[in-house]
Order: structure tokens, then sequence, then C-alpha cells
């Protein structure tokens, strides 16, 4: 309700970095499930942004997943639309129609890049660039809040024949 | 009957009238032909008439006759059918009471039977109960029965199974009974071995006591040299030390004198330092002194500086009149004088500032002028434009009033020479025509002179706006140099410069947009960079979480890796140790414990260790009875057959003149025995075999050689010749030949030549 009042009235700071937290969230949710990195009997179903999406029920997964998207909140905030955040998440699962299969089993990272005077917190560390070389790089819906500009986009090794 | 006969003669009344009728009627038909008479017909018809009627009549009759009689038929009938009717009544009422009777004992024989029905319904059900009890006991049954059918099969699959392993145990059995075989006879000759090391053993241990005494002597013999040593050394140190005893006594007067000569020493010195301490307290103040002093004098120094400058300053001042040549005495005057000079200055600043802004003013003035001047000396150029246009354009008309002139009179005359034709001759259509084509050429003429004017007039009016341009760069040139004459800036371009800044420039366009062009490649290398994942490193930076799920995998990865790898090298030990078939190490052993134990294992250990115990206790058997019985052979026969080697078997006599006697067979288990060679010492009595009565080979005359004779006279008979001959002979005298020369013999065990078992299954076995 708090929440529902604040984005009508034009949204605080705290409010959006949680949605941004949330959406995030959900986004990573949605690409573990889609791409099998985790088996599919460990996802289940809540309703959100008007959509069905599936979230992970690994404790090990969402204790990590809660860490790294704390520091998300630290960050500028971001407005998004339901029906942008609902693009976004529509266009991220059309990405499976064009993305190789993942035939090996797979683990994932996450990445964040920030300015170089950020103070790093403690349990983070600091990596070289990962390069992914000869990739194909696909880009998604962007759109434009009253603030910023969010682009999404998705590259991707180009898969050898044999 | 009289009805019939009655109808009998009514119809053959009829049939008589018919006839008589018919005969009438041809007779008178004959009459008629034959008698023409009208009244004769009449006649006639009246007669048939009356026959006719009188046949009515008789019919009439007869027909009430019929009837008559029918009618008495009828009532006759009619009594019989009652009375028929009564007897059928009374018989069917009887009939009827009957059926009563038959229907009441039906119906009660239908309630008996229903009740038996119910009581048959009851029944059924019980048995359908029964029926479905049984069948659910029949399924029961046959379930247990598929059951124990399957537990069969599965037994039956275990006991093939286990007969399998159970003839592979066997086989194992009996090869370790060959090799426990081996054994023995290795065994024996370890023992033989082991003796003669036992021995020698013996011997080593006694020259190791001897070697132990001796050594226990030298010690004791060392440990008092070392004694000794010792007090030597003590007593050289004593001795050292009593010497040092005497230097020192020696010494120890002189060392009083000095000690003397010391305490002197210090008692002066003392008093030595405390001056000293004073002289240098007397020092530091007289160092401070110095100090002082000398600073005082540096300062005295500078102030004498000081005051020579002051000194000089003053002069200067109390001659400053002198040099600036003004009134000036006192400071007073000084003051004053520089205060009439800041007013000056104060006045001298404004006017330059009212100067300077009318200068502005006039320098604006001037630049109205200019542009003035330019605007002025544009028009004037526009004028003379315009007057060289209007010049040149009167010209033009001139010519065109010339050409027109010209073209008039050169048609006047065409026209006069035309007028001049034509009066001869009427060549109208052909000086129309000629007309028309001169009327032609005249329009074409005109419009090409129009557009040579017009294009004329088009260049003229380029030329002149080109003229104007150029006048009007002239004159902005020629401002340019006025002003930049009179004005702070001089440029001075020279043609040289402006070509080579010219060139300049191109070259700085062609390499600019050469940059521009890289720096666009570079840019959309740089994003399609970043969308791979590069970044600007300088203003970004990548973070990640140490405990990440990658991170988590890849260590999780490792640990099974390593673990792994110790499970490999733990199986791999635990492997070779159960290759070498010996103990299993605790430590294997609790790793094998840990492998999965499934029942299967667990059994065929437990079969692994009957059948191993069994083996035990079959060679223990074994070789008890095996050296009972070669024990009993040797005793019984005196000759003992031992196994050389793989299928080499050695005979030996107990009763050869030499112990090393003997003879070598090499066969193949089968029939075929060779005797491969003697050993030296039977050669001797090889060649004196038939002589020798004493040799046992020879003289036995034994069931058992007959065993051994049989054995190996089919295949070579030499050996039965050459070694073996027997003594006696015969079945018979098996016995007796044994009492002559041979062991006491027991009839015990011995068996006659027809069967040899016993030394058949000795050699056998052996």
């Amino acid at each position: 309700m708090a929440l529902q009042l604040s984005r009508e009235q034009g949204i605080t700071l705290r409010g959006s970095a949680e949605i941004l937290a949330e959406f995030f969230s959900f986004i990573i949710n949605s690409i573990l499930y889609q791409r099998g990195i985790y088996p599919s009997d460990t996802f289940t179903r809540v309703q959100k942004y008007g959509l069905t999406l599936l979230v992970t029920t690994d404790l090990e997964l969402i204790k990590y997943l809660n860490n790294v998207l704390e520091q998300l909140k630290d960050c500028a905030p971001r407005e998004k639309s339901q029906k942008a955040i609902q693009d976004e998440i529509h266009s991220i699962t059309a990405t499976v129609t064009f993305l190789p299969l993942l035939e090996v089993s797979c683990s994932f990272d996450l990445l964040i890049y920030t300015d170089k005077d950020l103070v790093v917190p403690e349990k983070w560390e600091e990596l070289v660039p990962q390069f992914i070389t000869s990739s194909e790089e696909v880009c998604l819906r962007s759109f434009t809040t009253t603030i910023h500009k969010v682009n999404s986009m998705v590259a991707y090794k180009i898969p050898v024949n044999d | 009957m009289e009805d019939l006969g009655e109808n009998t003669t009514v119809l053959s009344t009829l049939r008589s009238l018919n006839n008589f009728i018919s005969q009438r009627v041809e007779g008178g038909s004959g009459l008629d032909i034959s008698t023409s008479a009208p009244g004769s017909l009449q006649m006639q018809y009246q007669q048939s008439m009356q026959l006719e009627e009188r046949a009515e009549q008789i019919r009439s009759k007869s027909h009430l006759i019929q009837v008559e009689r029918e009618k008495m038929q009828m009532e006759l009938s009619h009594k019989r059918a009652r009375v028929e009717l009564e007897r059928a009544a009374s018989t069917s009422a009887r009939n009827y009471e009957r059926e009563v009777d038959r229907n009441q004992e039906l119906l009660t024989r239908i309630r008996q039977l229903q009740e038996r029905e119910a009581g048959a319904e009851e029944k059924m059900q019980e048995q359908l109960e029964r029926n479905r009890q049984c069948q659910q006991n029949l399924d029961a049954a046959s379930k247990r029965l598929r059951e124990k059918e399957d537990s069969l099969a599965q037994a039956g699959e275990t006991i093939n199974a286990l007969k399998g392993r159970i003839s592979e145990l066997q086989w194992s059995v009996m090869d370790q009974e060959m090799r426990v075989k081996r054994l023995e006879s290795e065994k024996q000759e370890l023992q033989e071995q082991l003796d003669l090391q036992h021995k020698k053993w013996q011997e080593a241990n006694q020259k190791i006591q001897e070697l132990q005494a001796s050594q226990e002597a030298r010690a004791d013999h060392e440990q008092q040299i070392k004694d000794l040593e010792q007090k030597l050394s003590l007593q050289e140190q004593d001795a050292a030390i009593v010497k040092n005893m005497k230097s020192e006594l020696v010494r120890l007067p002189r060392l009083e004198r000095e000690l003397k000569q010391l305490r002197e020493e210090s008692t002066h010195l003392r008093e030595m330092r405390e001056t000293n301490g004073l002289l240098q307290e007397e020092l530091e103040g007289l160092q401070r002194k110095l100090g002082r002093q000398e600073k005082m004098q540096e300062t005295l120094v500078g102030l004498e500086l000081e005051n020579e400058r002051l000194l000089a300053k003053l002069q200067s001042w109390e001659r400053l009149d002198q040099t600036t040549g003004l009134s000036i005495r006192t400071p007073e005057d000084l003051s004053r004088f520089v205060v009439e000079l800041q007013q000056r200055e104060l006045a001298l600043k404004d006017k330059n500032s009212a100067v300077t802004s009318s200068a502005r003013g006039l320098e604006k003035a001037r630049q109205q002028l200019q542009e003035e001047l330019r605007q002025v000396s544009g028009q004037l150029l526009e004028e003379r434009k315009k007057r060289e246009t209007h010049e040149a354009l009167a010209r033009r008309l001139q010519k065109r009033v010339l050409l027109l002139t010209k073209e008039r009179d050169g048609m006047r005359a065409i026209l006069g020479s035309y007028d001049s034709e034509l009066t001869p001759a009427e060549y109208s259509p052909q000086l129309t025509r000629r007309m028309r084509e001169a009327e032609d050429m005249v329009q074409k003429v005109h419009s090409h002179s129009a557009e040579m004017e017009a294009q004329l007039s088009q260049a003229l009016e380029e030329l002149g706006g080109q003229k104007q341009r150029a006048d009007m760069l002239e004159m902005e040139l020629k401002m340019l140099k006025s002003q930049s004459s009179s004005a702070e800036q001089s440029f001075l371009f020279s043609r040289e410069e402006v070509d080579t800044l010219r060139l300049k420039v191109e070259e700085l366009e062609g390499e600019r947009s050469r940059l521009e062009e890289e720096k666009r490649m570079l840019e959309a290398q740089l994003e399609r960079r970043v969308l791979q994942g590069d970044y600007d490193q300088s203003r970004t930076k990548v973070l990640h979480m140490s405990l990440n799920p990658a991170s988590v995998a890849r260590q999780r990865l490792r640990e099974d890796h390593s673990q792994l790898q110790a499970e490999c090298e733990r199986l791999r030990g635990l492997l070779r140790a159960m290759e070498r078939g010996g103990t299993v190490p605790t430590d294997l052993e609790a790793a094998a414990a840990n492998l999965p134990s499934s029942k299967e294992v667990a059994e065929l250990k437990k079969q692994v260790e009957s059948a191993e115990l069994k083996n035990q206790r079959l060679k223990e058997v074994f070789q008890t009875k095996i050296q009972e019985f070669r024990k009993a052979c040797y005793t019984l026969t005196g000759y003992q057959i031992d196994i050389t080697t793989e299928n080499q078997y050695r005979l030996t006599s107990l009763y050869a003149e030499h112990p090393g006697d003997c003879l070598i067979f090499k066969g193949g288990g089968g029939p075929t025995w060779t005797s491969s060679s003697w050993k030296p010492g039977v050669t001797t009595a090889c060649s004196s075999l038939p002589q020798r009565a004493n040799l046992p080979f020879v003289k036995m005359v034994p069931s058992a050689w007959r065993g051994i004779v049989a054995l190996v006279r089919p295949c070579s008979p030499v050996l039965a010749c050459g070694c073996f001959r027997k003594v006696g002979g015969g079945a018979g005298c098996g016995r007796s030949g044994w009492a002559e020369t041979g062991p006491t013999w027991d009839c015990y065990g011995l068996e006659r030549a027809s069967k040899p078992p016993a030394v058949c299954s000795l050699c056998a076995s052996l």
C-alpha cells in the first residue's frame, strides 16, 4: 500500500531501489530456469507484473541472490513501469529461440560493473574483464524512463558445429 | 341308407325326366322336321308344359320327401347329439373334477417345489459363497504357488549358480591339491636343507659365542685402557694446575708492588678528575661569553653599516634639493611636492580618459564614414555599370537599327525586283511562296538575333557583376590596407604565405576527416566490445561476490576429483594386496569393509572360507594318509617311489647295496613309462643283474612287481626283460618268493597280479 501511494506521488529513492532489486531477481531466476542451469523441478511459480514467473526454491541460491541484490539497492534509483517490465521479461523469454543449447552442466556468476572509485564491500572481489571471444550479440528491447535509459542485450558464444 | 336311397330315387327320377325331355325334344325336333303342323307344335308344347308341370310336381314332392326325411334325420341326430352331449357333459364334469383334483395336487406340488426351490436357492447361494471363498482360497493358493514357484525358480537359479561355483571351487580345490603335493615335496627338500642349515647354524652359534667371549674380554681391556687414560689425563691436569700455582706464587710479590702503585695513581687521578670538572665548568662559562661577544660584534658591525647607509641616505635627502633643482630643504617640502605631483597625475588621468573617449568617438565616426564611403563607392560602381550597360544597350540598339534599315532596304530592293518581275508576268503563287520564304527567313534571323542579344546582355550583366565585385574587393582591400597602416595590427600577408597556409588548411581538413572516420570506427568497435563484455578500465571496474555459485561448483568439482583420486588409490592398493593373495593389511581391510557389502559378496566369502577350510582339512588328511601309505608301502615292499621333478619318478630300495641306488622313470601318467637312466650306483648292479641274487630288484617275486611289470610290459618289453626278471614266476608262488628273501611280509595289503591296485594306485597317485 505504501509503495503504491509513493508510486502515485512520485517514486522515492527507497521504493525504486527495492523495485529494481526485485525486478533483477525475477530476471535472473527466469534466465536460470530457461537455460537449464538448475533443474526445473527446483523452481516454483509466482504471480508478478501480471505474469506467471518461476523462482527457485534452492536456499543457497536465494541467499546468494539476496546478498548480491542488496548491493544494488545502494545504487541510483530507476523507475520502470509494469508494462516495461513485462516487455523486458517477454524479450528475455524469447531469447530461448535463438540461444544455443547448453549440453554440459553449467554454473553461473553475477558480475557488476561499477565506478572505479567505489569502495569494494567485504565478501566482494575485483575481477579482470571477462571477455566472450567469437560471440554473437543480439540487442533486446531498450526503453527510456523519466530518469534513465535502459538497454538490454544478450551475447553468446557462437556454437561450433561438428 | 334311406336317404341315399331316397336321393337316388329322386336323382333317378330327375334323370328319367331329363331323358324324357331330351327325347321329347329330339323327337319333337325330329317331328318338327318331319311334320310341320303348327297344331302339333302346340300340342307338343302343351304336352311339354304338362310334362314340365308334372316334373315340377314330382320334383317338389321329392323335395318334400327329402326335406321330411332330412327333418327326421335331424331330429334323430338331434336326439343323439343331446344324448351324446349329456354323456360328454358328464364326462367333462368328471374330467373337470379330475382336473380340479389334479390342479390341486399340482398346486400343492408347486408349493412344495417352490419351497424346495427356495431351499435350493439358499443352498445355491451358500454354495456360491463357498465357491467364492474357495475361489479366493484358490487365488491365494495360486499366488502362493506362484510365489513359491518364483522362489523355487530363484532357488534353482541360485542352485545353478552355486553349483557352478561349487564346480569352480572343486577345480580350484584340485588345483590346490596339486599345488599341495608339489609344496610337500619342496618342503621335504627344504627340510633337508634346513637340517643342514641348522647344523651350520649351530656351528656358527658356537663360533659366535667364542667371538662374543673374546669381544667381552676385549671390551674389558678397552675399559681398563680408558680408565687408565682418564687417570692419566687427570694427573696431567693436576700437574698443570700445580705449575700454574707455582708461577702464580712467584708472581705474587710483584703484584703486591703493582697494587700499591695503582692505588696511589688512583688517588691522584681522582684529584685530577675533580680539578678537571672545575676547569670544564670555567671553560663552558668562558665559551658562552665568547659566543655572546661574537654576536654582539656582529650586531655592532651590522649597526655600523646601517648607520653609514642611513647617513648616506640622509645626506642624499639633504642634497635632494641640489639634485632635483627644486626648493626642497625639509621633508615637508618633499611631501608637498609629492602631493602636487599626485594631483597633477590625477588631472592627467582625467584628461587621458577624456581623450580616449573622444578618440573612440572619432574612431566610430571614421568607421561610419568609411562605410558610407564604401556604400557610396558601391553606388558609384553600380551607376557606372548601369551607364556602361546603357551605353552598350544603346550601341546594340544602334546596330540593330542599322541592321533593320539594311534589311528594309534589302527587302525593298527585293520587292522592287519582284514588282519589276511581276509586271511582265503574273507568277503570283511563286511570288507569294518566295515572299513567305523571305518572311520566314526574316523571322528566323530576327529570332536568332534576339537570342544572341539576350545572350550578350546576360554575358554583359555577368561581366558587370563580376567587375562590381572586383571593384568592391579592391576598395575593401585598399581600405583595409589603409586601416592596417594606421591601426595597431600589422598583417603582412605575402602570397606565398597564403598559399602555404591554404595547403596546410587542406591537409588539416583531410586529416580531420580521416580522424573523424577513425573515431567513428573506434567508437563502433568500442560499442561492440562493450557488448561483448569489455569496459573502460579507467572509469569502471567489475565486481563479483567471492562466494558465488560458479566458484562453489568449481570447489565441489575439485573436492570430488580429489576424493575420487584417493578412492582410486585405495582401491588399487586393495587390488594389489588381494592379487598377492596374502594377508590383507588392516587399513585396506577396513577399506574393503567399506566397500558395498552385498549379500553375494558375504556369501561368496563364506563359501570361500568354507572351501579353504575344507581344503586345509583335505590337505592335512591327505598328508597324513599319504605318509602312512608311503610308509606302509615302503615297509611292505621295501621300495620307495619319489617324484623328483615333473613327470620323473625315482625308485629307491630299502635293501639296496648302495644308498644312492635308484631307478628313474619318466612317465606321462598313462601306461607309457620309460626308464630314462640308471643312477650311477646302479650300473654295476645292472650288468650283473641275473647273478646277483641279493638284489631285491631281481629277487622280488612279488605281485607288486607284477603290478609294475604289468604297467611297464605292455609298452616297453625291453624294460621288462632287462630289468625285471621274475623269479619263480607263476601266479601261485608269490608268497613263497617272499618268504625267501624279502622282508617279513604281512599278507595284508598285498594283492595278486590280476589286481594290483595298491601299487598302481601308488604309482598313479605319485
